[in-house]
């Protein structure tokens, strides 16, 4: 063990839809300041493991640990309270609402009487989308006519403004054009420095490499394995990924350093 | 030219609503001269105004049940039922009105939350759910006073529906239009200068001032045509009808709650993205349900001022009313499949719904005829609805 404890533990999680066991006695961890590439086809239980870690599913077993702490994360809002915060690869915005109302959704900012303080909510928001895209000031149309790199920001301004401390990352990159996913990146590596911990779900070789510190490989809702991505080569990752087969004479990586 | 449609978007007028408005005028403007100039006389605005308050009080919640992507076919049932219930309690049980009324809010609460329970929380949907309310609560509302109907006399009860002593006469009218008018202008005047104070851009100060002299003037001309209907035989002049004020209320307070509360804004996020809501942590059933209760106490409005208006319930008490709602609401521009609508659209679609049917009863249009009329009016508003969105990149 390292002296810290890991930023999240997530120890032995399963989860079954009916028969099916879409996450099986999985087990991995998160270290500050570190990305984690979560790998696998689609229906190999990645997104429904963050999706229990972010609370929109309840676990069936096993325990969550947040700083060495044990928490038991039931809902969206009990996650946000621990520091975390999901950028989904639907990106979870009401295309309806404009930018300012989607950025504060479900946490809105209130007057002492009640009621939503909008420009108080509309000068943060404008910071924060200044901070991310300064092209991007149409922030009080409905999100259904921006771009879907201004979408994209309007997202991943909700975990940034709220101070993320553990951000999942569902296929950020998926709607994506190649400036956009640079800045993406470049904000992955910002977050990092400022000792977010990051999961990053992604099918992308690239991004796993140019990202993570390490990645863990889910088949059939089980793990094949950890390891550090410096250790390994792209055919031994999607040697995992296909045929579940670990490589020969790599070292698991289930701690960071 | 090229910068008009970019000042029509961030004045905040909303062209339907505008064209809607339109509409309204030019509908009115058209009965008027076939019917010989009775249509705008200040008696029949003055009757068009009360009769369209209680499908339009209705109708202001049934936006917001339709953009969660909910319906509700009961609210006419209901009504029929919570109406014959404050009726009987007052006439056949002797009860006070503010009792009797009491009693029937809790009922209608009571029924939100069956309805709105099984839609919230077991996720039936709530066309099945009210489809069978449709049919229950029309026979509960029998079953209140065995299909008697239930007199109700007390005369302050009488004056919530209008009628004889329904208006609050000429010069509580033209004090209520002064204040509207100076809120109106206040609260332009406020917003102006928060969006300063935040360095935020403002408009020119006399587009701001157009926008708040159009609508001051539309109440201060609807004062003015109220005060000049005097029935016969009474000393003074009606004033504005009571039922019409209630609905004013309603229509504001809904604003009110859509723009500025939690709430408000929840409801519209679940009917944009009902995932997303879930997702970002809104408490999605507990909002549905408060919903389903806002609509029991504006239906429990609706119904006080119905059986005030008729002077007693009857068993077939809102019969049919949930369709003139829910076609108030999407004349209005509110969109079936959720997401978006407006309170004040609403109010727009149900005058718009109340004129034709007048006009057309003035003209003497039979009422077969009518309701061929009126049902593929609904089809237009939809379709226009349908190629608006499309326009304007909306879906």
């Amino acid at each position: 063990m390292s002296a810290n404890p890991p930023l999240v533990e997530l120890r032995e999680i399963r989860k079954a839809f009916g028969g099916v066991k879409a996450v099986d006695g999985v087990s991995v961890n998160l270290y500050p300041g570190e990305v984690v590439a979560l790998l696998g086809h689609n229906g190999a239980g990645k997104s429904t493991l963050m999706k229990m870690l972010a609370g929109a599913y309840p676990i069936d077993s096993g325990d969550t640990l947040i700083a060495g702490e044990k928490v038991n994360i039931r809902t969206p809002s009990e996650a946000q309270a621990q520091g975390i915060e999901t950028i989904y690869q639907t990106l979870a915005l009401a295309d309806n609402l404009d930018s300012v109302a989607n950025l504060f959704l479900g946490r809105e900012k209130l007057t002492p009487w009640r009621t939503l303080d909008d420009h108080f909510m509309e000068g943060q928001a404008r910071r924060v989308f200044h901070r991310l895209n300064k092209n991007f000031t149409n922030i009080r149309v409905p999100v259904r006519r921006l771009s879907g790199g201004q979408r994209q920001v309007v997202a991943i301004s909700r975990a940034l403004y709220f101070n993320a401390r553990i951000l999942i990352m569902d296929e950020p990159c998926a709607a994506l054009g190649p400036e956009e996913t640079a800045m993406v990146g470049a904000l992955v590596k910002q977050l990092k420095a400022d000792g977010v911990g990051i999961f990053l779900i992604t099918h992308d070789m690239p991004d796993v490499f140019g990202l993570s510190d390490r990645l863990a490989v889910m088949k059939n809702g089980r793990l094949v394995g950890t390891y550090r991505t410096a250790d390994v080569t792209e055919d031994e990752v999607l040697g995992m990924i296909i045929a579940g087969k670990r490589p020969e004479g790599k070292p698991q990586a289930e701690h960071a350093g | 030219m090229s910068s008009s449609p970019n000042l029509w978007r961030r004045s905040g007028v909303d062209l339907r609503l505008l064209l809607m408005s339109v509409l309204l005028v030019v509908m009115a403007i058209v009965f008027h001269v076939l019917s010989g100039g009775v249509f705008l006389s200040p008696e029949n605005l003055y009757n068009i105004a009360q009769q369209t308050a209680v499908v339009g009080i209705v109708s202001t919640v049934m936006v917001l049940i339709i953009v969660a992507r909910h319906i509700d076919l009961s609210v006419g049932s209901v009504m029929g039922f919570v109406g014959v219930l404050i009726a009987y309690l007052q006439y056949s049980a002797g009860w006070s009105w503010p009792a009797a009324s009491l009693a029937g809010l809790a009922v209608a609460l009571l029924v939100s939350l069956y309805q709105g329970g099984l839609t919230a929380v077991l996720g039936v949907p709530s066309f099945v759910v009210t489809l069978g309310g449709l049919m229950s609560f029309r026979g509960a509302a029998f079953l209140v006073a065995d299909g008697k109907t239930q007199p109700v006399n007390d005369e302050f009860f009488q004056r919530l529906g209008g009628g004889y002593d329904g208006g609050i006469g000429t010069t509580a009218s033209w004090g209520l239009a002064a204040l509207v008018a100076v809120v109106i202008f206040a609260r332009m005047l406020q917003k102006r200068s928060a969006r300063q104070r935040h360095e935020m851009p403002v408009e020119p100060l006399w587009l701001d001032l157009l926008l708040a002299a159009l609508p001051a003037a539309v109440v201060f001309a609807f004062a003015a045509t109220m005060n000049n209907y005097q029935i016969s035989s009474k000393t003074e002049a009606q004033g504005i009808p009571i039922p019409v004020l209630i609905w004013a209320v309603v229509a504001v307070v809904l604003s009110f709650i859509v723009h500025r509360t939690r709430f408000g804004r929840y409801v519209f996020a679940m009917g944009g993205n009902p995932d997303a809501a879930a997702l970002v942590g809104i408490p999605v059933k507990r909002v549905t349900l408060m919903l389903f209760a806002l609509l029991a106490v504006l239906v429990t409005i609706a119904a006080i001022v119905s059986i005030a208006r008729l002077n007693a319930g009857t068993n077939s008490l809102g019969t049919g009313m949930e369709l003139y709602v829910i076609a108030a609401a999407v004349i209005g521009g509110t969109a079936l499949a959720g997401g978006s609508g407006s309170i004040f659209g609403s109010v727009l679609g149900a005058l718009i719904m109340q004129s034709l049917d007048s006009g057309m009863l003035l003209l003497d249009v039979p009422i077969g005829k009518r309701m061929v009329i009126i049902g593929q009016v609904l089809i237009v508003a939809v379709v226009f609805d349908v190629l608006y969105r499309k326009k304007f990149g909306e879906n």
